[in-house]
């Protein structure tokens, strides 16, 4: 049979319903924060290894510009240190879309669909493999051109070839870049298809996985024998890239993703510690007189903290029978749409055990532990001290320089003023010191979050700005080949609405090391440097950008120079242009992206040394109207102009495309980051209701004096939903200055996971006024049902017969 | 003090008294009881009381006879189980709880034993809350009259002080003050000298007869029988029902 104190606590548990689901309901929700982000982060690390180890993915690839047959890719097979390779065509085509637009489309061409060694490309939907004439394309492509299978679309090849093509079906690519966030969708066909089109069957591009695949140097190097290789069999080789051993293309954003959630696993469990604190000390708050009785009645100190921790032990329970299951079920639906948008597969949303073990221990372990604090300092007080009834709820106000301020003469001007029950709440607000400090972290850090978080996309749109901006043009075009640049610039002023044009080359090239070893692939850029140029400088780091008379001078990223130990700022580099090597001097780096390294060089420079004087490969344009209709029109025309006069566009971007693009990719974790923060300020919302209600609990003898004279409902449940604004106001303010190094923390480690260098620094003055009005409301939400229980406290009930 | 401030607030509540030939409380066989897991108690019988305007009438009995009840249920802190309880022409059993305390704000000062100033505001503040919730003066007026009522329980040093700063005579003064900021009709106060020492309880008192000589009508709950029989009546309760009335002078 149970000791009659068992009783006491099982009735308590159960007695008083609201409470104890105000008390479950906070704990619960920082636990299902918790479980939530600590699963999907493992599902989603785990699943993303798995799904990548699925597709055999290469070490790297090798682009070449001839076309090269079986012959080869088999001898490249039998290379040593190759453990396996496989070809396709990769064809930079155009589509239109739904809309009537056109887009870039990029085109693979497989030899055997259903012999694919290496990155391999699997059925979604429809029929496998594409049909003669018919195409598939990657499932996440789809939305971008807005099409759906059994659709027919309009293609056009660079060869000018346009066909009316089916989409037969969508295939699954992971290894690259998910449509919707570069904007260029896949298409895959046979080599029928592509003879159709009047192209010549051959491959362009070569998928090498390295043995000893892990090694990303030994990669590297076998990479560039294949690369040799193939230099001494006359191809030339624009582009060839190293994969990160078993990782996605946006790995690094996704990375940035999980380390966000960590950071915010970490957020949420101080959060949930504060509110079980705060919600134990309410606990003990109401049960104050009883603790004195039973101290009365012979009960030791080390019986009744026995007695209240079973109870918090029970909260504990209570509140991970909700959270589990709960964390279990979003962390499925969280991880599964990530996946979607980094467009790989989670063969498995088993929530790990870990979990739901850390998720047990911190549910039952640390709320004991965080209410060993109040419980002590609560057992501590005398049993009569604990039965006092004489006297209305004691309030330590009035002894600091906080309530100094707040009261007395130092507010003498608003003595001719109403504002009694305004003052009445501010002053309540600074009574128990403690408590407050307690909600105000939990709410401030959530404020904090909540504003960080449209600081963080602020600062991503801010990077992106920097990123584009010194692009002083409205759109830039890639040609087949190289054009005469006097050609080009006529012709492109020819078409209405463009004001300005500018001509730049685009060269591969590779770093040649002090040792005779050369780096991967390395885009040169070598625009015009003049004073009316429409491209102006990246924002640089150290040194400066290109001037005019500038020989050999380059600027390189920024991580470039963390990357490659040998180089320096004012040192030379040493770079091979065409199979020939030629030293440049490096005046100055820029904050760049770190994975595609872009060398900038000089044009005219650039042109001399590599006997292409007056030709350009590449074009950019200022439209006269700036907006994207106008941009937009100039762009097509411009575009059909060049198609007549026999200027082939391979690849067309507009900067307002560009930008769209380049936020559309962050959207994913800005919208995790806004779930997170919204749970941040849900859980601040609990702390604050758990306050008011030990507040209303305290002063229900106060209630009654208000009630005796003359205050009404209303009147009564103002003061405690204006002691509630109070709060929230203060955790907005401590909130916004809190969001300063908060923000730069997160734009230091997601700037750092995703592009190498911290995101531009940007604080949205949007969100902080959006939050004021989030908290504002959470406030009054909160504080709304406590007061309405004080509002309907009868003047009987709390002083008459206590 | 009182004697030397005769303000027109107080000869207002006076005239008030002498322009109604009623009785300012008029109880009709009220009844309380109360149900409990334990059982019922009545604790009043079928009470009939009545007082008039300008009248000093000290409630005395043992513990559990039904005065607090009873002066609960004038003032609308209670509601009577049957019974009729009218105040200065309000029926206040037929109101409701929003009602009551918005009527009480306007028509009666609660004086508390113990003393139950908010501990936040200070004397001037919480006798400005009182007039704020009446609104029985203009915002302009409601200053000049707080330090006014201050000033006539001998409390106006005090004004900016909070409650905590006070002794526990001087905070029921304050309470006196407070429940005097909307010109009540009617001052009740239960055991108003319960938690005092003896010459706080004398100053308390004669701020009491005071206001009692200046017409105020007062209902005062005590077990101390000396001090009840300084009134101008006293009703004496037993086992809910009046059991003798005595007038004093």
């Amino acid at each position: 049979m149970l000791r009659a104190r068992w009783y006491k606590v099982i009735n308590d548990l159960f007695g008083n319903k609201t409470r104890t689901l105000l008390i479950v309901l906070s704990m619960s929700v920082g636990l299902f924060a918790l479980g939530i982000i600590l699963s999907a982060r493992t599902i989603l690390s785990e699943g993303l290894a798995e799904s990548f180890a699925a597709i055999n993915p290469s070490s790297g690839t090798v682009r070449t510009t001839e076309l090269f047959d079986e012959e080869f890719l088999e001898s490249v097979r039998s290379m040593k240190d190759v453990q396996e390779a496989d070809a396709r065509r990769q064809i930079s085509a155009r589509v239109r879309t739904e809309l009537g637009e056109w887009k870039n489309l990029t085109v693979f061409v497989v030899a055997d669909y259903d012999d694919i060694r290496v990155n391999k490309v699997s059925s979604q939907s429809g029929v496998w493999p594409p049909p003669e004439r018919e195409m598939l394309i990657e499932r996440a492509a789809l939305s971008v051109i807005g099409a759906q299978v059994g659709d027919v679309v309009l293609v056009r090849f660079p060869n000018d070839t346009e066909r009316k093509i089916l989409i037969a079906g969508s295939a699954y690519d992971p290894a690259q870049l998910p449509a919707q966030i570069d904007g260029t969708p896949y298409g895959y066909i046979t080599f029928d298809t592509l003879e159709w089109f009047g192209e010549p069957y051959g491959f362009n591009e070569l998928h090498v996985l390295a043995t000893h695949a892990q090694d990303k140097d030994w990669a590297q190097q076998v990479v560039n024998h294949v690369k040799d290789k193939a230099e001494k069999s006359g191809y030339t080789i624009p582009l060839s890239m190293i994969a990160e051993p078993g990782q996605l293309p946006m790995n690094d954003v996704l990375q940035g993703i999980l380390l966000l959630m960590g950071l915010l696993g970490v957020l949420s469990l101080f959060l949930s510690i504060f509110l079980v604190v705060n919600t134990v000390s309410a606990l003990l708050t109401q049960q104050k007189r009883q603790i004195g009785v039973m101290k009365a009645v012979g009960g030791s100190t080390f019986q009744i903290l026995g007695m209240y921790l079973v109870m918090v032990l029970a909260y504990g329970v209570l509140a991970l029978l909700i959270a589990i299951p709960l964390g279990m079920a979003g962390a499925r639906e969280l991880s599964s749409a990530l996946a979607v948008f980094f467009n790989f597969e989670i063969y498995s949303t088993e929530v790990p055990p870990l979990t739901i073990k850390i998720q047990v221990v911190i549910g039952l372990i640390l709320p004991v532990l965080a209410s060993l604090i109040p419980f002590i300092s609560s057992l501590r007080i005398s049993a009569a001290e604990a039965m006092s009834i004489y006297s209305i709820s004691k309030g330590r106000f009035g002894k600091n320089w906080i309530d100094q301020i707040l009261s007395g003469s130092n507010l003498w001007f608003t003595r001719d003023l109403s504002l009694r029950s305004l003052l009445l709440s501010v002053r309540n607000t600074f009574r128990n010191k403690g408590r407050l400090t307690l909600t105000l972290i939990t709410l401030t850090l959530g404020s904090a979050t909540f504003i960080s978080v449209f600081n963080v996309r602020a600062s991503l749109s801010s990077t992106v700005e920097d990123m584009i901006k010194w692009f002083n043009c409205d759109t830039m075009l890639t040609l087949d080949r190289a054009y005469r640049a006097e050609r080009l610039n006529r012709e492109a002023l020819s078409v209405p609405g463009v004001e300005k044009t500018d001509v730049w080359i685009q060269l591969p090239t590779r770093l040649v090391r002090s040792d005779d070893s050369e780096s991967g692939m390395i885009y040169m850029f070598a625009p015009t440097v003049k004073p009316d140029s429409l491209i102006v400088s990246p924002t640089i780091a150290e040194g400066r950008w290109l001037a005019e008379g500038d020989d050999n001078a380059v600027v390189v990223p920024s991580a470039f120079l963390q990357d490659e130990p040998e180089l320096e700022l004012g040192g030379n580099i040493v770079l091979k242009v065409n199979g020939k090597e030629y030293t440049f001097k490096i005046v100055g780096t820029y904050i760049g992206m770190a994975f595609l390294p872009v060398v900038y060089a000089n044009y005219d420079y650039m042109t001399r040394i590599t006997n292409r004087i007056g030709e350009a490969d590449a074009l950019m344009i200022s439209t006269r109207d700036h907006d994207p209709v106008s941009v937009d029109a100039a762009t097509s025309m411009l575009e059909a102009h060049f198609e007549s006069v026999g200027i082939r566009v391979s690849m067309l971007t507009t900067i307002n495309m560009e930008r769209r693009d380049a936020e559309a990719s962050f959207d994913a974790i800005v919208a995790l980051l806004l779930v997170m923060a919204i749970l941040l300020a849900l859980v601040g919302g609990l702390g604050l209701m758990g306050t008011m209600s030990i507040n209303v609990l305290e002063r229900t003898r106060e209630i009654g004096v208000l009630r005796a004279i003359g205050a009404s409902n209303r009147g009564v449940a103002m003061v405690f939903i204006r002691e509630g604004i109070v709060i929230g106001l203060m955790s907005w303010v401590m909130g916004a200055i809190l969001a300063i190094p908060t923000s730069q923390g997160l734009n230091q480690a997601l700037g750092q996971a995703v592009m190498g260098v911290p995101l531009t620094y940007s604080y949205s003055l949007p969100g902080m006024w959006l939050w004021l009005v989030v908290v504002v409301l959470l406030s009054i939400l909160a504080s709304f049902i406590p007061a309405r229980t004080a509002s309907r406290l009868t003047v009987r009930e709390v002083l008459a017969y206590e | 003090m009182l004697e030397e401030n005769s303000h027109p607030n107080i000869i207002e509540s006076g005239s008030n008294a002498e322009k109604s030939s009623q009785h300012l409380v008029n109880l009709q066989e009220v009844v309380k009881t109360y149900h409990s897991s334990a059982g019922t108690f009545t604790a009043l019988k079928g009470v009939d009381l009545q007082v008039e305007s300008g009248a000093f009438v000290s409630i005395i009995g043992k513990s559990g006879s039904g005065k607090s009840t009873l002066i609960n249920v004038i003032t609308g802190i209670d509601r009577p189980t049957s019974g009729t309880v009218v105040v200065d022409q309000t029926a206040v059993h037929a109101l409701n709880e929003e009602q009551i305390a918005i009527w009480r704000g306007r028509s009666v000062g609660v004086i508390f034993q113990f003393f139950q100033l908010l501990p936040t505001l200070t004397s001037v503040e919480n006798i400005l809350l009182a007039m704020d919730y009446g609104s029985h003066y203009s915002r302009r007026e409601r200053p000049k009259q707080a330090m006014y009522l201050l000033e006539l329980v001998g409390m106006a040093e005090y004004a900016h002080n909070l409650p905590g700063t006070l002794s526990g005579g001087q905070q029921q003064c304050v309470a006196i003050a407070r429940a005097l900021a909307n010109n009540p009709v009617l001052l009740t106060a239960d055991e108003p000298t319960g938690n005092l020492d003896s010459r706080s309880t004398e100053m308390v008192f004669r701020l009491f007869e005071t206001l009692a000589d200046s017409g105020k009508t007062i209902l005062m709950v005590t077990h101390d029988n000396e001090l009840a029989a300084r009134a101008q009546r006293t009703i004496r309760l037993v086992d809910g029902r009046i059991q003798d009335e005595f007038v004093n002078r």
